[in-house]
């Protein structure tokens, strides 16, 4: 397993954001956290990327424990959070290879734009400075950072917030496009139908607990809608 | 961190705002050095057409009595430094002119604030003011958006994640803001050398300023990036940053000087003469009166001459009577100025200590310091100036005693031959590296701040993960 979280709990205080949580995810497998505000999928995903650190249980990211061993396991995730803020006065360009660059790899202005054409961003853009991009465009310009990192494991928390369909449309095809290539994806979010048309599984979440997984391919969006529904009013 | 330094070089280059107030700042040091320096130019013109004009005044004497020269006086000059025009320190309050004469010592006659033709209220603007109050503030700005940009965006997760760590990302930060504070004060630095040749005392002298001020920048740094770590809410963060800068350049060197004043008193002006004057006729201790010192003085030179009157002697009696009380009066003067320096020291220390509470008053001291314009510096002069002005009256009080003339001929003259062998007064600023002991604390206080300020840095971003 690439992604394996064995029974964490995080607490804040009093409050329970993650209950004995146990997932494990394979290789190229694309799977969706799906869950309500506050049902703790930003918790899990700040533990997996080493910024909390959990009260019980382990995280492991391909083998490495992320709690004890953070920066190795930081060097094989990638990140898109809802918002990628990235430097504004900075081109596309620029920014993937800033980020390239304190990371130790240094790509030369035709292999960036390579990475960026393959993230759905093209050379009338990537020269231009991120501070006119879109929700949309930025995210891609993070998909492009983690896929120069050659990141094994992709997080991404609520990515598909505030994109336009189409930009949806393309987040999903980009991050099916990743996982063809053998990176793992673990998506976070609210949005069912995006989740169902993106994630190979789905784990759902409620008051920090899993309280539910199942295989995409064996709902439909209306059945997943409503057990979604059922689960959140039970 | 090269690679995150020149980064965010280039988003300082690409952001207009910081542009344009950088460009603001550079023509402001640019036009403040230039006005600056063209005063001092003025004054320094100024200066030696008067120096030359009483010179002149003094070698073309009419036939007069040395006594009567004496009293005629002469003026010297303080010079005005190329490193005075980027800080003035004291020198417009103590002024830079003395007149110097016969049983009076030096004071000083005329203030530089006396001497202006134009008079502002506002004070002098020196680039120094820029460099002390403006470039700091910027440098807290800076620091605080760089730090709350990244936090607030998220960009310093993103940048986590990709393996740096954050003590090394926020050093770096740090280290870029630390560095365009450094390019202004260095623009300042190499400006100043462009107004005049340099010798190796003013060379040494700016860089020591550039070291202090850029010890100073580094301090601001820190710890606004420290507080910028520390807060989560940015306005109390940005309040609190502010507030030190408010402490630091506005109340606190107000206090402790006010504290300072209080604690080891100067005496009045007033009472300084007073006191001056009834030491001179009364004797230091009291019990040896200028007429009691006179008779003495009389058969001392009765016995050695083995006469029986003043009219008897080969010499005239009153230049030696005039020269003993002005070396009585000399004693009197460095009783009382010494005491005045040695308070003027304990209050120098004291004032110093203050840079433990206050980077800010260590930099004051050390940029007036390294740019000649402090109290030091002008206790200097007001010695040399007074050792100038002894050797002045008692190389007319001999002449009067041994030039021929007997006691009592108050009408003998000599002519400006003599007037023309006296010696020029010749003021050599002193070298810094003679006196580099004075500003030893101040240079330690700022390097303790800087580690100081740098290790509770380390500390806040060792224990937070900058979530």
């Amino acid at each position: 397993m690439i992604i394996s979280i064995k029974n964490i709990t995080k607490r804040f205080g009093r409050f329970e954001a993650v209950k004995d949580l146990s997932i494990d995810i394979k290789e190229g497998e694309i799977y969706g956290l799906l869950g309500s505000n506050g049902a703790g999928k930003s918790t899990t995903i700040n533990i997996l990327l080493g910024f909390l650190a959990p009260d019980k249980g382990e995280a492991f990211i391909d083998g490495i424990n992320v709690t004890t061993n953070v920066d190795s396991a930081r060097k094989k995730i990638g990140y898109i959070s809802e918002n990628v803020n990235l430097y504004p006065y900075l081109t596309g360009l620029e920014n993937l290879n800033y980020f390239c660059k304190i990371v130790g790899e240094d790509y030369n202005d035709e292999a960036l734009s390579k990475i960026l054409n393959g993230c759905g961003l093209y050379s009338d853009v990537i020269n231009k400075k991120v501070g006119s991009y879109s929700k949309g465009m930025r995210q891609k310009v993070g998909i492009a950072i983690a896929f120069a990192k050659k990141a094994k494991v992709l997080l991404l928390d609520e990515p598909a917030s505030g994109l336009d369909p189409l930009a949806s449309t393309e987040l999903s095809s980009t991050l099916k496009s990743l996982a063809k290539k053998g990176t793992t994806v673990l998506m976070a979010s609210h949005d069912i139908f995006r989740v169902r048309e993106t994630c190979d599984r789905i784990g759902i979440l409620k008051n920090g607990s899993l309280i539910d997984q199942m295989d995409t391919s064996k709902v439909t969006t209306n059945e997943l809608e409503k057990i979604y529904i059922d689960y959140m009013r039970g | 961190m090269i690679v995150i330094i020149l980064n965010e070089w280039k988003i300082l280059v690409r952001n207009r705002s910081i542009v344009y107030v950088s460009l603001i700042f550079i023509l402001s040091i640019i036009s403040l050095a230039w006005m600056s320096n063209v005063q001092s130019e003025n004054q320094s013109k100024a200066q030696a057409a008067a120096e030359k004009h009483i010179r002149s005044q003094w070698d073309n004497l009419e036939p007069m009595n040395p006594h009567r020269a004496a009293h005629y006086g002469v003026y010297v000059f303080k010079p005005v430094s190329i490193l005075n025009s980027l800080d003035d320190g004291v020198s417009s309050i103590t002024g830079n002119v003395l007149k110097l004469e016969g049983h009076v010592q030096n004071e000083i006659v005329h203030s530089e604030a006396s001497q202006a033709i134009t008079i502002s209220k506002f004070g002098k603007l020196k680039p120094s003011i820029i460099l002390q109050y403006v470039v700091p503030l910027f440098l807290i700005f800076l620091s605080f958006g760089s730090i709350t940009n990244d936090k607030e965006t998220g960009r310093m997760k993103l940048i986590a994640l990709q393996g740096v760590s954050p003590e090394k990302l926020v050093l770096s930060k740090s280290i870029s803001i630390w560095l365009y504070g450094l390019m202004l004060i260095m623009f300042s630095v190499l400006l100043q050398s462009l107004f005049g040749s340099l010798g190796l005392d003013a060379g040494l002298r700016l860089g020591l300023t550039f070291i202090s001020y850029g010890l100073y920048y580094l301090i601001v740094v820190f710890l606004s990036t420290f507080i910028s770590v520390s807060f989560i809410n940015n306005t109390s963060a940005i309040s609190l940053l502010l507030a030190t800068w408010i402490v630091w350049t506005i109340f606190l060197p107000k206090i402790w000087g006010n504290t300072v004043e209080k604690v080891h008193p100067l005496p009045s002006r007033q009472n300084f003469i007073a006191q001056m004057k009834e030491d001179r006729s009364k004797g230091i201790d009291g019990h040896n009166p200028r007429d009691e010192r006179r008779s003495k003085l009389e058969k001392e030179y009765l016995i050695k001459y083995k006469i029986d009157s003043l009219s008897q002697l080969p010499i005239n009696f009153d230049g030696i009577v005039m020269q003993a009380d002005e070396e009585y009066g000399n004693q009197v003067w460095d009783k009382h100025f010494g005491n005045n320096y040695l308070i003027y020291q304990k209050q120098k220390k004291l004032y110093q200590l203050s840079g433990l509470l206050n980077p800010f008053s260590s930099l004051q001291n050390l940029s007036m310091g390294f740019c000649g314009s402090d109290m030091i510096h002008h206790l200097d002069f007001l010695k040399k100036a007074e050792n100038y002005r002894r050797y002045l009256i008692k190389t007319l009080n001999d002449k009067h005693a041994h030039g021929g003339s007997r006691t009592g001929d108050w009408r003998w003259t000599v002519d400006n031959t003599f007037f023309r062998s006296v010696k020029t007064f010749d003021y050599q600023t002193m070298l810094i590296k003679n006196h580099i002991g004075n500003y030893l604390f101040d240079i330690l206080a700022l390097i303790a701040w800087a580690i100081f300020a740098g290790s509770l840095m380390r500390y806040k971003i060792k224990r937070d993960i900058l979530l």
